[in-house]
């Protein structure tokens, strides 16, 4: 009984989730060419990191063997995120303690994650999938700042605060 | 078995199509029609558009519009593993590169792939892909030498090719390299272990045989001690920058300017 | 004693000395993570440990454990041969050889891919093909357990198969379907990559066939723990099986909904779409069905064991219950360790919660204990039982016996809780080495300890396993030879059993439109418009 019930209510969250607050799993399906990523416009590295682009903030990261690019972004509490992550070579993954921000990051393919940040700190994003012998060490780090101390550049751009 | 009997099994099995049937309906019609068409109006996305992304036909979420990237492309180095690059090397000629390398590389690096002096890196049994790599970065002005650029203007990507394997296919002796006395143990450490506390991997993560890391990761023993401190501090201190993302010039710029020295004494000397 | 007892006994020797080792590596693994200062620990080292432990473990242990003990059913309950016994020695062999090539490889070092394998990481092709003969071995075992129903239901037009049997040929035909999803990846992917005949993988198409094998393959061990819960506990507490058909319609019931929910192991994976994920965590719900059938049913029947030997009272029937016996008491410690474990399985299929505790320690946490518990626990509890019949010996006393499933059952709860919490707070998985001397980190290292220390106890009770089992083959102490292999009878019998629940015709048939329906897309998608290939990292050679 209690089993079934849980089962559910399980069931019923998720609709409820998916219907009235319309969160889904990241999927995205954009597939992009793992092998000339660091040819295109939108990952070359330059334009990775924290940006504010018609007012949305827009987070790029390249993941790759075995480190995170940038390995540190800024971002703003209480605001709608969209984090884009690729990668040139193998399968990676990410999640940020503390959030609900996890995803597979698969090469041949652009992950995307909309998320709100509702906590401020630093937070940390390891890669969470066998990447290689350098896997323990690939990690990265989140600032989550209150909205008064995020200034994006004139370009949009924001980076983390010195350590 | 009696007809009443086969009635009965024929009814159940019935109802069994009947119960996974209906599942089945409930669980897609809220999959693949409600939930995108509730997500879609509410994000201004139009119901077609929503639906075909619950699907996966089309990329991007039914409930958030996908940003639009303006950025251009500002490549650190012009060469990527495509098939048909990694085909090209693959089937390069080492007989032509030998003659382009007679031409061109041989004053400094010498016919047997050693080298001329302690600075100029050592090329016999070098990566051939890491090889075909700095060669083309030189050609591209990826990256910059005052006498590499000029050796390698107007060297098509099939002669660098040639000349990458041929020189790649050379016995990796030790003639003419310095000969560390000592090996500290932590820098042999970082070399195994990395520093988690730093975000370091382990060298030997990219530059160890058969470790699967990036294509273009060079082989670090047996190299000039000179050479690889020179090339670390230039990750180190951004003058060089033509690693695919931040690869080197993440690590060279977390290691300390002693474990910088220390790192070069260890592989220059290993290889015996 | 079985005729073919030497097949048996090979076959879960194999598997509980492969076990043995493994479990030495496992801890040793837990040691490595922890802030104590493990030998040998070098992320090198200790991936190819990884590999191992996981290969051993989730395809050599349990793919042996599972077909002895289906060759020891096929001819108790039917009473009759195995047929085709030179195939299954035949099979046997390929089994081991394929082993011996797999795990040579990974300590090699030459396929340090783990046992998920994840292209484009490419390991040496004999590590794969070494898994291509285990699975070959394994399907000439489901091919025999089939033709072992069928000509006995031949020779007997009407009669119900007996359960113990039912439950076996449900898990081959599962095992038949799940295994096509590796089968395929591993020879139209993994190994053209491995050879050099393909420079690039299509790493979303294999994740996907890789996901269609991974869920199915945890009901393919559990499915023995599932068929001795219905035919050899109800018998050990001394008591009847409250519904034969239950345990039917359980078994039947865990063969459509297993194969088809694989998606939910990409809830987090970019190359698959909302409205899949959302219909897979819909269906994936329906599995908790038959376990809830089994619960309830075994509880029931036990419950008739109680009362039969004098309990009385709402619950105080539990303490009528022959506890000491070995079967017994493992199916009493497999329930509560279901309960934790299938808790958290509840806590996955939501990919809602799921994104909380994706590839963190939880996830690894979670099938320690459902898996290393819950069903590992009736494994050896299985082997207890039927050992006595296979070597013609008893043993005088099941006090160790005893005293290992509890270690067993203490190791599993002390290694896998902390493990959850710590997975729940972020702890990411399979590394080798964590900076505990970052703050955020740091409180994780005590509890880290907590479960090197259930590790000690879960290795320490793998060696008493062993130990018991070869105690038994030396002449017995006291007690007298093990009378014929009994199952569980039905409380209620049943001349007749709808011809759904006696066969499978009709469950394929459904499995197949599930699949079409929840995977034809999915894996489609990539014939129509495949994934930028990526270049395969061969983690082998020089280079």
């Amino acid at each position: 009984m209690v089993v079934a019930g849980s089962v559910a209510l399980i069931v019923a969250a998720t609709l409820f989730s998916a219907l009235a607050l319309h969160r889904n799993p990241p999927s995205n399906l954009e597939r992009i060419d793992p092998k000339t990523l660091h040819l295109t416009g939108e990952f070359t590295e330059g334009n990775l990191g924290t940006a504010v682009e018609d007012g949305h903030v827009v987070v790029r990261i390249v993941m790759t063997q075995f480190v995170f690019v940038p390995s540190c972004v800024i971002v703003p509490e209480n605001q709608p995120v969209t984090l884009r992550l690729s990668t040139p070579d193998v399968i990676h993954g990410i999640l940020v303690t503390g959030t609900n921000v996890n995803t597979m990051v698969v090469p041949g393919y652009v992950s995307q994650v909309h998320t709100v940040f509702r906590t401020t700190g630093d937070l940390l994003m390891p890669c969470h999938e066998f990447c290689g012998l350098g896997h323990s060490q690939m990690l990265a780090r989140v600032q989550v700042v209150p909205t008064e101390q995020f200034h994006p550049d004139a370009q949009g751009r924001a980076s983390c605060a010195a350590q | 078995m009696s007809d009443d009997a086969a009635t009965r099994d024929t009814a159940l099995r019935m109802r069994t199509w009947l119960v996974v049937g209906t599942l089945l309906l409930v669980g897609a019609l809220l999959a693949f029609i409600i939930i995108p068409l509730v997500q879609g109006r509410a994000a201004g996305i139009d119901g077609f558009t929503a639906i075909c992304r619950a699907f996966g036909i089309l990329p991007g979420s039914p409930a958030h519009p996908t940003p639009v990237s303006r950025a251009t492309p500002q490549p650190v180095t012009q060469v990527a593993w495509t098939v048909a690059t990694l085909a090209a090397i693959e089937g390069a000629d080492p007989k032509h590169g030998a003659e382009v390398a007679q031409e061109r590389c041989v004053v400094c690096h010498l016919p047997d792939g050693s080298s001329a002096g302690p600075t100029i890196p050592r090329m016999a049994g070098q990566s051939w892909f890491a090889i075909y790599k700095q060669l083309h970065d030189f050609r591209s002005g990826s990256r910059t030498n005052e006498i590499m650029s000029a050796q390698v203007t107007g060297l098509d990507d099939r002669s660098i090719a040639d000349v990458a394997v041929y020189y790649g296919h050379l016995e990796r002796g030790s003639s003419d390299l310095q000969n560390p006395s000592f090996v500290p143990s932590e820098v042999e450490n970082l070399v195994v272990n990395g520093d988690v506390a730093r975000g370091l991997p382990p060298c030997i993560a990219c530059h160890g045989a058969g470790v699967g890391g990036p294509i273009e990761v060079p082989t670090l023993t047996d190299q000039h001690q000179d050479y690889l401190q020179a090339q670390l501090e230039a990750f180190a201190n951004g003058q060089r920058h033509n690693d695919i993302y931040h690869r080197m010039r993440g690590v060279a710029s977390r290691l300390t300017p002693r474990e910088i020295q220390l790192l070069a004494i260890y592989y220059a000397g290993i290889g015996r | 004693m079985p005729r073919n007892k030497q097949l048996v006994l090979a076959h879960l020797w194999f598997s509980f000395l492969i076990f043995a080792a493994a479990a030495t590596l496992g801890a040793w693994q837990m040691w490595v993570r922890s802030p104590l200062h493990a030998p040998f620990s070098n992320p090198q080292t200790y991936f190819i440990s990884v590999t191992a432990h996981g290969t051993s473990m989730a395809y050599v242990m349990s793919t042996f454990f599972i077909m002895g003990f289906g060759y020891y059913v096929a001819e108790t309950a039917l009473g009759r041969a195995v047929p085709g016994l030179i195939l299954a020695w035949g099979a046997f062999v390929v089994g081991v050889a394929g082993t011996v090539m797999a795990l040579a490889t990974v300590l090699a070092g030459r396929a340090t891919v783990l046992y998920t394998f994840y292209p484009p990481l490419t390991g040496d092709a004999t590590y794969y093909i070494g898994l291509v003969l285990v699975v070959a071995a394994s399907w000439v075992w489901c091919v025999l357990m089939i033709v072992a129903m069928l000509q006995w239901k031949r020779a007997n037009p009407g009669q119900p198969v007996p359960l113990v049997h039912f439950g076996t040929v449900a898990n081959a035909c599962m095992w038949l379907w799940t295994t096509a999803g590796v089968a395929a990846e591993l020879l139209f992917q993994v190994i053209p990559a491995s050879l050099g005949w393909t420079d690039t993988v299509d790493a979303g198409l294999a994740r996907t066939l890789f996901s269609w094998t991974l869920h199915a393959i945890v009901y393919f061990w559990l499915f023995p723990a599932y068929i001795a819960f219905y035919t050899l506990s109800p018998q050990a507490a001394g008591g009847r099986l409250y519904s034969d058909t239950m345990g039917r319609l359980s078994f039947a019931l865990l063969l459509i909904y297993s194969v088809p929910v694989g998606i939910h192991h990409l809830f987090m994976d970019p190359e698959q779409s909302t409205g899949f994920k959302y219909l897979v965590s819909f269906l994936t719900a329906l599995v908790t069905i038959p376990t809830l059938l089994t619960i309830f049913t075994i509880s029931a029947s036990f419950e008739i064991a109680g009362r039969l030997r004098g309990g009385t009272g709402r619950l105080g029937w539990l303490r009528a219950i022959p506890w000491d016996r070995p079967m017994v008491l493992a199916t009493g410690l497999s329930f509560i360790m279901l309960w934790f474990g299938g808790g958290g399985g509840l806590v996955n299929m939501s990919y809602g919660m799921n994104a909380l505790i994706h590839n963190t320690s939880w996830v690894t946490a979670h099938f320690h204990l459902i898996f290393g518990g819950t069903t590992v626990i009736m494994y050896f509890a299985i082997a207890y039982e039927i050992w006595p019949r296979l070597t013609g010996r008893v043993v005088g006393s099941v006090v160790w016996q005893r005293r290992q499933l509890w270690l067993w059952f203490i190791g599993m709860m002390v290694t896998t809780l902390p493990w959850h919490w710590l997975g729940l707070n972020g702890q990411w998985r399979r590394v080798a080495h964590f900076d505990y001397s970052d703050p955020v980190l740091a409180w994780w290292g005590p509890w880290v300890v907590v479960s090197v220390l259930g590790g000690l106890m879960l290795l320490t009770s793998a060696y008493m396993f062993v130990w018991n089992l070869a105690s038994l083959h030396i002449p017995a102490v006291t007690g007298s030879a093990p009378g014929p292999q009994r199952y569980a009878t039905s409380l209620y019998p049943t001349p007749h059993v709808p011809a759904v629940l006696n066969g499978f015709r009709t469950w394929n048939l459904v499995l197949l439109v599930l699949m079409l329906l929840a995977y034809g897309w999915p894996i489609a998608q990539f014939l129509v418009t495949p994934s930028p290939g990526a270049v395969a990292h061969r983690m082998f050679g020089t280079g």
